[in-house]
């Protein structure tokens, strides 16, 4: 048993070792060669910088709060509703139904990659940019990535929204249709 | 009868039970307050919490609720002012996420915020 233990033990710190080993190349790769130059001029506009990333921070914020809301609304107010309705009345809307789930897809990507990109930006706002000017200005970089995916995801989403538009469209043309006792097919 | 404290006859456990009572109370008490805290950041509550100390300046631009957002009925009969009805409420807030291009733009450009190494002259 206690042998066991051991071999756990030490498998255990070999995937620790092994995860690290992988990891810090891949990190240190990720480090922009940086000159003094720059360095100095981080230091230089350190505070400044600080400042915009603390109002853009909170700006974002009030962002996601609101557009979370409206998103969400959207699919559970109008789309998720029409949907039900137009089902209990018999009339098939797969196209319909599928949208709304891919926009709801998207909408849980939205949280998750909002929250990577909050939780990365708080971490470099954390920095002390003027003790620490390469280590914030890869924090700042790597925020900006995660907020070009979030943004990313806002395309897409609107792209969703745009869809369903036309799909309702289309099934109001096949309304029409059926409504004119005309074969839509 | 004896003049002996009561207490001498109990146990370790019986005789510190108050103590144990209060320490017990206070562990678990922190053990629930650590997995709260928990939740809250792994679940993304963190983030819509405009009431932490940095957001107190756009909290009160927040949207309280979404009354004026109409929705539509899921009952009824699908007919032409169904679809008239659905089609405007859509487009009415169609309008509203169209209205601004979020998280667009690329404020975080080390032009913007001058770290990157444009104006770096050192460089050959």
């Amino acid at each position: 048993m206690k042998i066991l233990f051991r071999f756990g033990l030490l498998v255990g710190l070999f995937g620790v070792v092994l995860a690290i080993a992988q990891f810090a190349p891949a990190h240190a790769q990720q480090q922009p060669p940086m000159s003094d130059a720059q360095i100095i001029r981080i230091r230089t506009s350190c505070v400044s910088a600080l400042n915009t990333l603390n109002q853009l921070h909170a700006s974002d914020a009030l962002l996601r709060v609101n557009r979370g809301q409206l998103y969400e609304s959207l699919s559970t107010k109008l789309m998720q509703r029409f949907n039900t309705r137009a089902v209990r009345a018999n009339f098939a809307v797969t196209d319909l139904q599928s949208i709304t789930m891919n926009y709801g897809h998207t909408l849980d990507t939205f949280r998750l990659d909002y929250q990577a990109y909050e939780e990365q930006l708080s971490a470099a706002l954390k920095v002390d940019c003027s003790k620490q000017p390469v280590e914030f200005y890869t924090a700042v970089d790597l925020a900006r990535t995660k907020r070009t995916k979030v943004h990313t995801d806002v395309q897409q989403l609107d792209q969703y929204v745009d869809d369903y538009e036309t799909a309702i469209t289309a099934f109001e043309q096949r309304y029409q249709q059926a409504a004119q006792g005309v074969n839509p097919s | 009868m004896s003049d002996e404290p009561l207490t001498e006859n109990l146990g370790f456990w019986p005789q510190h039970r108050f103590l144990i009572l209060v320490g017990s109370s206070v562990i678990l008490s922190l053990i629930l307050v650590v997995v709260s805290m928990q939740l809250y950041t792994s679940s993304g509550a963190a983030q819509l919490d405009l009431s932490r100390p940095g957001y107190r300046s756009v909290s009160s631009q927040a949207l309280k609720s979404d009354n004026t957002f109409q929705q539509y009925d899921d009952t009824g009969a699908i007919n032409q002012a169904s679809i008239d009805q659905f089609k405007a409420l859509y487009a009415k807030q169609v309008q509203n996420v169209k209205a601004i291009d979020a998280f667009g733009g690329d404020p975080m450009n080390p032009d913007a915020l001058e770290i990157s190494a444009a104006s770096d002259t050192s460089q050959p």
